[in-house]
Parts: structure tokens; sequence; C-alpha cells
């Protein structure tokens, strides 16, 4: 086991290994045991982290694959940040002890220059992972892959039920990016958009992470956002409720590690698992703002890369940390029912704030929680006079 | 005598998110419930220290 690298934090510190990789918040006694005398920040009452721990850096908007549910409706032609203001981006994260980037997009690989942007990242001892759908992969660029530390291939669906949910025909081609990634290195998986039209069909994909010896299958929640705003493809309650149990059992069926996104938080926490190893695990709602952070092909920084709000310009991240995503950090503190009665409210956090961004209005419950769900079903509408 | 209280590990989350989407937290050890969670802080708090000597 090897220390990378350690941050102060308000509790005690968040110290990086390097194997087995992790992130692991430790006390103030736990820093001191490891040689660190003391920080200012530890005179400070309980609040958000001083800096996010990982930061989604939506490198472009620009991607030929013209994927029909496109949370960012990247196009051939659209925004991208140059290199030189990535780079300088890295640098402020770098300085504010960040410890992760996702770099995304649109396509990354489509950018030339995606790898000086990751051997940059590497430079300032920040940790680069990729999101790509393999389209146009070689081998060069798979062994220049090296340089990331987890890259996972997006993979909606196997053969046919691939075209049906990215609306092209780009299974194969992805197959062939899983294959050739996985000659080079360990850390390879597979991205999953769990919708509506694909929900019962995730155990095929389960079955190819394993078979192709992968090391994680990410379940991420169908969102309607960016052209996804245009299908009706969110899950429905049933589905809703069938999430944690599925996910379950992709893990003891195919003996594959699955991993679920923030926004999959109101489903897992209406089966009630152990609060107190949901909390040691990290598994919680909307961290937008705390433990996370996005910087958009446009410049300015958001609390993820599905709220389209800007908090400040990415450049100055450092400054307006401190006050940025205000409401969203204080949503357990003024949450309305049913999440102020939940026990799990300082877990789940109201669940996905793009999702009810997407519903009308921003500091609602997620409407795709089935507490939520029945809550409203059990509540008349009020009568509006007209 | 002076009472030494033992630094702890209050959170694990483990390899990297790759997604530049959403924050992916791995819920495979969320199904052995709260034992699991203590064993594997005992665990690592004990690497941790080994680590420092």
């Amino acid at each position: 086991m090897r220390v990378a690298r350690a941050r102060m934090e308000q509790f005690g510190g968040i110290v990086e290994l390097e194997r087995p990789r992790a992130l692991l918040h430790v006390d103030r006694e736990m820093m001191r045991e490891l040689g660190y005398k003391g920080s200012p920040l530890w005179e400070q009452p309980a609040g958000p982290l001083s800096a996010p721990t990982e930061v989604h850096v939506v490198l472009s908007r620009r991607c030929a694959a013209g994927c029909r549910g496109c949370y960012v409706d990247a196009t051939p032609q659209g925004a991208a940040l140059s290199c030189a203001e990535a780079c300088r981006i890295l640098d402020e994260l770098a300085a504010m002890g960040v410890f992760h980037i996702a770099l995304g997009g649109g396509e990354a690989l489509e950018l030339d220059y995606l790898f000086a942007v990751a051997e940059h990242a590497r430079a300032v001892g920040i940790t680069p992972n990729l999101t790509t759908s393999g389209l146009g992969l070689d081998e060069g660029a798979a062994r220049r892959c090296r340089v990331f530390g987890q890259i996972n291939v997006s993979v909606d669906g196997v053969g046919k039920a691939y075209q049906a949910a990215r609306g092209f025909d780009g299974y194969r081609h992805a197959e062939r990016a899983l294959r050739l990634l996985r000659a080079v290195k360990r850390e390879v998986g597979v991205n999953c958009v769990v919708s509506r039209s694909n929900f019962d069909q995730i155990g095929e994909v389960a079955r190819l992470v394993r078979r192709l010896d992968l090391n994680e299958l990410e379940l991420l929640r169908f969102k309607p956002v960016g052209r996804g705003a245009r299908l009706d493809e969110e899950l429905t309650p049933e589905q809703g409720k069938r999430l944690w149990p599925m996910a379950r059992r992709l893990v003891w069926r195919h003996r594959i590690r699955v991993k679920l996104d923030c926004s999959f938080a109101p489903m897992v926490f209406w089966h009630r698992p152990s609060a107190r190893a949901a909390a040691f695990f990290g598994v919680q709602g909307c961290v937008a703002g705390d433990v996370l952070a996005a910087v958009q092909p446009e410049g300015h920084f958001t609390g993820c890369s599905f709220i389209s709000r800007p908090e400040a310009d990415a450049r100055n991240l450092r400054e307006a940390w401190p006050n940025a995503c205000a409401d969203i950090r204080g949503y357990t503190r003024s949450a309305p029912e049913p999440c102020a009665s939940c026990e799990y409210l300082h877990l789940c956090r109201g669940g996905c704030r793009a999702v009810s961004q997407a519903h009308g209005r921003f500091m609602d419950p997620d409407p795709g929680c089935p507490r939520v769900q029945e809550y409203r079903k059990l509540r008349p509408l009020p009568v509006v006079a007209t | 005598m002076k009472l030494f209280r033992r630094g702890r590990v209050l959170q694990a989350t483990f390899g990297c998110n790759p997604n530049s989407s959403s924050l992916g937290v791995d819920v495979t050890f969320l199904l052995f419930g709260s034992v699991c969670a203590s064993m594997i802080a005992i665990f690592l708090g004990a690497l941790l220290r080994g680590e420092t000597k």
C-alpha cells in the first residue's frame, strides 16, 4: 500500500491510496498518527469539503456519433475547451487539492490534445479518468490510454440493443475498443445508461463485463436533459423499485463489481440498506458542490455536469468554491416532505437535482424516488382557483 | 494515565470514477452491511498506521 497524497479537511483529512486505489476520509487522530500536526480547518464548524475530490471536465460538446439521448447535446461542431484552457483549469484544481478528474464530453477521443491534457493532469498530481464511446479507437491510441486511471466505454446494450438505445449501430466498435483497452490495462469497465427500454437487458451487459474480464460495470440513471429531454425513457416507478435488487443480483450472479451513479440514491435507500455501511462506502445522493463539481466546455463550472446553472468562471473555482451551490448544499436543512421525515435524508440529500430541475423545480424532491411517488399518490393535488 | 484514542477511517471509496456526468459509487460492499464496513475500516486503519512506521 502507498499513500499518494493527503488533504486536510474539517473532520480530519482525505488520504489517497495508490494500491488499493482508494480515497479514505480519516479523523483528526488518524491524521496526527500519519504525521500531520493540524490545520486551521480543524477549528472551523462542519461544512462542505474544502474542495471537490473529483471534477468532471466536459472537454467538449463535440461528437460525431449523435446518440439520441446525449445529455450534453453534442454535435460535430460543438463547443470545446482549448488545450491551454483545460491545462490552466487543471492547475487550479491541483492547487485546490482535487484528486481525480473524469474527462468526457462529447467524445474526448476526437480531440487531438486529449492525451496532452491527461499527461498534464498527471504532471500536477491529479489522476485523469476517461469515458469514451470507443469509436475510432485504434491500437496506438489504446496504448496511449495507459496514462488514464479508469477508462469506461459506454455500452447501453449488447448487439441490437445498443442500436436501440443509442440510435446508431456502434456495438462492434465499442466491444473492439474494450478488447484493445483491456489488452493494455486492467482498469477498464463499462458505463451503461439504464433507461425504461433497456432495463430488462442490463444482464447482457453484465455478461459482457464478465466475459471480457473488465473491472466494473457502472450503471447510470437516464436523465431527461440535453437531447434526452425529448425522450420518454425515465424509469417507471416499478423499475425504480427493482433497480437495487437488480444491481445486487448482477453482483452475485456475474461476480462483477457494480457501481451506481449518485442519482440512483433514492432507489437504493428506499430498500433501507444499512445507513452506516452506506455512509462508510460513500453511497449518497446529490453531492454537487461538495464531493464533485463540473467544468463545462464554455469555461464555467457547475455543481455537476447535468446542472446547467453556471456558478463562476472555472479559472476562479478556488475563490468561488466556499460560497458555491449554497442551495444544493443546504437541501438537508430545508428539505420539504417527504424528504424532511426520511431517515436517509442526510445520505440521499433529496436525490438528483438535475432530474428535479428537468421536471420543473430544482429544489423539489427527486420525482423518481419511490418514497416521493408514494407520498404524492396519497396526497391530493392542490385545487387551484381560476 | 492518559487515554489515547486511535485514529479512525470514516469513509472509503474504492477505485476512480471515470464517468464525467455522475459520481459512481461502488455498491458491492454495501451488500455486506455495517459489519463489513467496520472490518474494512479497522483493516485500512491498520494498513495506514503500518505505512507510517
